[in-house]
């Protein structure tokens, strides 16, 4: 599997983030490319979600440059909300609106931040609930569906903003076991079909599967980059060894 | 009618009111938390009546010049509104925080994701207490009588006055009052009920 050639669209370079004493990113340097599916592991506290969230400013990093579509996303005269639109984002806790139907819950953002009609927003909706496989839950409440099916809203929702990138903050850590291969099923899908994707993961079968390539990071520091046949195959780094070999020995 | 008209006035200026200061409370600028601090805790740590005279004779010194009716109300609704911010700051602390987060991460702003995201839920979960607050509103609407707000407390005094029947119009005014707060109780309990619905 070789490097796509492409637009560069996310970038960190020697990013540090502090949390008061406590060092959480450390000298973060990582390129995603236009269409490149990017998966991050890690054991927990090793800092890779909060370097997900730095990519739409959810975290706000210490130092160093961060470029999402070639803006600095840490610059205060950036509007950050112009930047948002174009990355969407699911939880690792869906974080649906429980007092909107699913229908509203995808609308919303189209509608208030795009300025999209809402005939045309709920079209686009249903084209994206179609595409994840629970258009009949269109006018369900959230509490109404199981932890699989509103991880799909989510991430119809994330879609329905037509986003360049689309991060994942362990989307499935949340689920039933049973529930976590229909969650996967559609972010292959979307990985098939060339959306950019940062994904923070313990799911190995689905980095395995569908990275370009694969990122390990512990204590704040990115210790192994490199393609699923190396990561998983010929790892480097002691501690990913470890990381490995505690996972495969369950 | 007065009584009815203040209430309804009181009620939606002390929602609107109380509602902004809750946001004001909880924003991340200090400039707008500490005015929000200030009004709450000088509105709320004051007795109704002087904060209704704040506004029948306090005014008027500044060149405003106000009836009863529209001051009692006012006072009323700035009064009220300082518990309903409280309350409703409760109710913003408890929505989770991913809900802020969802909604800021697809590009929706800090007001629209007040609007359409967090107070909606807020709200639903301070109910019971803003329901407390828009019955005590209600019966604290007879303030108005003191500034000649024409209310029902007003001619209730007027008419124990002329007859001498204290005792029986004042509970004819009781009466009224709860012919008022009765339903808003009642209300308050359906809209519990037909919001958990979906919880």
């Amino acid at each position: 599997m070789g490097q796509k050639e492409g637009l560069k669209l996310i970038h960190f370079h020697q990013v540090e983030k502090h949390y008061g004493h406590f060092h959480v990113l450390k000298n973060i340097e990582l390129t995603v490319e236009e269409g490149e599916v990017v998966v991050v592991v890690g054991p927990s506290g090793s800092g890779k979600s909060t370097m997900l969230r730095c990519i739409n400013r959810l975290e706000t990093i210490t130092s160093g440059e961060l470029t999402v579509n070639g803006i600095q996303v840490n610059d205060r005269k950036v509007d950050i909300n112009q930047v948002r639109r174009n990355i969407g984002m699911v939880f690792q806790h869906f974080n649906l609106y429980p007092h909107m139907k699913v229908i509203d819950n995808i609308t919303l953002a189209p509608v208030k931040v795009l300025g999209t009609s809402k005939q045309e927003a709920a079209d686009t909706a249903m084209y994206y609930l179609e595409k994840v496989g629970i258009a009949d839950k269109a006018k369900a409440y959230p509490s109404q569906l199981s932890g699989g099916q509103q991880q799909r809203v989510a991430i119809a929702r994330g879609l329905a903003m037509k986003p360049k990138i689309m991060l994942f903050d362990e989307p499935t850590s949340a689920l039933d076991p049973e529930m976590v291969g229909e969650v996967l099923d559609v972010m292959k899908a979307l990985a098939r079909e060339g959306m950019t994707m940062v994904v923070v993961t313990h799911e190995m079968g689905f980095a395995r599967e569908v990275a370009d390539r694969v990122v390990f990071m512990d204590q704040g520091q990115i210790l192994e980059e490199s393609v699923p046949e190396e990561f998983f195959g010929n790892p480097q780094e002691e501690r990913l060894k470890t990381f490995l070999g505690r996972l495969l020995s369950h | 009618m007065n009584t009815i008209y203040a209430s309804l006035l009181g009620l939606a200026g002390s929602f609107i009111l109380g509602t902004i200061i809750a946001v004001f409370r909880i924003t991340g600028s200090k400039p707008l938390n500490w005015f929000g601090t200030a009004y709450v805790e000088f509105f709320r740590n004051i007795p109704l009546l002087l904060v209704v005279f704040l506004f029948y004779l306090g005014l008027p010194s500044l060149g405003v010049t106000l009836n009863g009716f529209v001051s009692g109300t006012m006072g009323l609704a700035v009064y009220t509104s300082s518990f309903i911010a409280e309350a409703i700051r409760a109710g913003i602390m408890a929505v989770p925080p991913g809900q802020t987060e969802a909604a800021r991460s697809s590009g929706l702003s800090y007001v629209q994701t007040m609007i359409h995201v967090i107070l909606p839920q807020a709200i639903k979960l301070v109910i019971p207490p803003l329901s407390n607050q828009f019955i005590n509103l209600v019966k604290n609407s007879s303030i108005l009588s003191i500034v000649a707000g024409f209310d029902l407390m007003y001619y209730g005094d007027v008419i124990a006055t002329d007859t001498f029947d204290t005792i029986n119009t004042y509970l004819f005014v009781a009466m009224f009052y709860l012919i008022l707060t009765l339903p808003l109780s009642y209300g308050s309990r359906v809209l519990e009920r037909k919001l958990a619905r979906h919880d």
